[in-house]
């Protein structure tokens, strides 16, 4: 049996090792045999997880407090609320989907939020918490469920479908939940797997 | 980056571990680091995998079938199935929405299923399809995966949106469960293959099935 190979990552995709120890900051690693991304290097790393989370929770926060999306015809009108989404789906008896839908538009990206930040806070500040580990198991598969970006590009489905029936104008929490989506992106793309486990084990060895 | 000379880690009887990627001996139950159970390839992928693909399979029948969404309109009410929404928007003129809705609620489900189905048979298998090529394929349909969720947030807006008391009122339809059932059992069904099993038969040994 041979020792672990501390500064070799074996690829996900086609389990090929590969020798990632002399990678530089600001430089990635592409698996040589199937092109699978390895892994990155990147300058002030937790920083920008922070900050972009912390925009991306108040984007969030703006995205569900007011109008979305407004309907008008005939003097009549109707407002919809980011929260009313899937409310009114359950409402009409499809429970199952509401549940889908708060998930995959607000539960999952909000939580893959919060344990970005519970990660990457103790990791900056060079303390250990007793949480990081679970953190760091399960962020990295829950942000694969997270579905924003797909959202918006049904908002403006939506909005091309019934456009010909009324008037339909966007609200303060469309431009938020956009904000979110953008902000939301960029903080999943700053952390990387396997520099955050190096890390997390250097702060566990030191922490003794 | 070095390519240490084409060796993968299961050659070197090394396992890497699902959550932190830590490469450990192969037979070691949970990974030192980060405490996850380690197995050395997805425990019964293939099995797993195609029993996933039948029931999407299965749950795409009513998807296609089903109205997804009822218009009522000054007392008259108007079913819409997937593809009736497709023609409709083609009618209204809005073709690039068509194609997107096209593309996401119909090439991108079967189209995964297809590759989903070819991919499994493949390890097993002579394919045309270089190891390479097929690991593209897996993560071009691993990556489009939940962009078929496009129509069933259409429906969930549209039904959240638009309800005028007796003028214009839209309802949610059955499709739309079926449909959230088949790109959800199909993304699991992605992340359930493991596409090392296509390397794996390069080293012609076929031991993978063991943790
Ligand atoms: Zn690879």
């Amino acid at each position: 049996m041979n020792e672990s190979e501390p500064g070799s990552i074996a690829c996900h995709a086609c389990d090929l090792l590969v020798e990632v120890s002399s990678l530089k900051t600001g430089q990635s690693a592409i698996c040589p045999r199937c092109g699978h991304f390895l892994t990155a290097k990147r300058q002030d790393a937790h920083s920008k997880v922070l900050s972009y989370s912390l925009a991306a929770l108040v984007a969030l926060l703006v995205a569900i407090s007011f109008p979305f999306l407004s309907f008008s015809s005939g003097g009549l009108e109707s407002v919809m609320t980011l929260p009313q989404t899937p409310r009114m789906i359950w409402e009409y008896g499809l429970p199952a989907v509401a549940i889908m839908v708060a998930a995959f538009i607000i539960l999952i990206p909000a939580a893959t939020l919060l344990m970005l930040l519970f990660l990457c806070l103790p990791l900056h500040f060079g303390r250990w918490a007793p949480w990081i580990k679970t953190m760091g198991r399960w962020v990295f598969h829950l942000q694969n469920w997270a579905m924003v970006e797909v959202f918006i590009i049904g908002v403006i489905v939506s909005l091309v479908k019934i456009a010909k029936m009324a008037t339909v104008s966007l609200g303060l929490s469309f431009w938020g939940y956009v904000a979110f989506s953008i902000l939301f992106t960029l903080a999943i793309a700053a952390l990387d797997r396997y520099q955050v486990w190096t890390e997390i084990e250097a702060l566990e060895t030191t922490h003794g | 980056m070095v390519d240490t000379h084409g060796v993968t880690a299961r050659s070197r009887g090394l396992a890497s571990c699902h959550a932190c990627l830590k490469l450990v001996p192969v037979g070691t139950h949970h990974c030192p680091r980060c405490g996850s159970p380690m197995h050395l390839r997805e425990v019964d992928s293939l099995q797993r995998c195609v029993a996933l693909l039948i029931t999407a399979c299965i749950l795409y029948i009513p998807a296609n079938l089903l109205p997804i969404m009822y218009t009522d309109q000054l007392g008259s009410t108007e079913a819409s199935t997937i593809i009736g929404g497709v023609v409709l928007l083609i009618k209204l003129g809005s073709i690039p929405i068509a194609a997107i809705i096209f593309i996401a609620s119909v090439m991108v489900p079967s189209g995964k299923l297809i590759a989903m189905f070819y991919l499994v048979w493949s390890v097993r298998s002579k394919s045309q399809l270089s190891p390479r090529q097929r690991t593209l394929l897996y993560r071009t349909t691993e990556f489009m995966g939940k962009w078929s969720m496009v129509d069933v947030f259409v429906v969930a807006i549209l039904v959240a949106l638009v309800h005028l008391g007796g003028l214009l009122v839209i309802r949610p339809g059955y499709a739309a469960l079926s449909f959230a059932g088949v790109v959800i059992v199909t993304m699991i069904a992605a992340e359930v293959f493991d596409s090392r099993l296509i390397w794996d038969a390069l080293e012609g040994d076929s031991d993978y099935s063991k943790t």
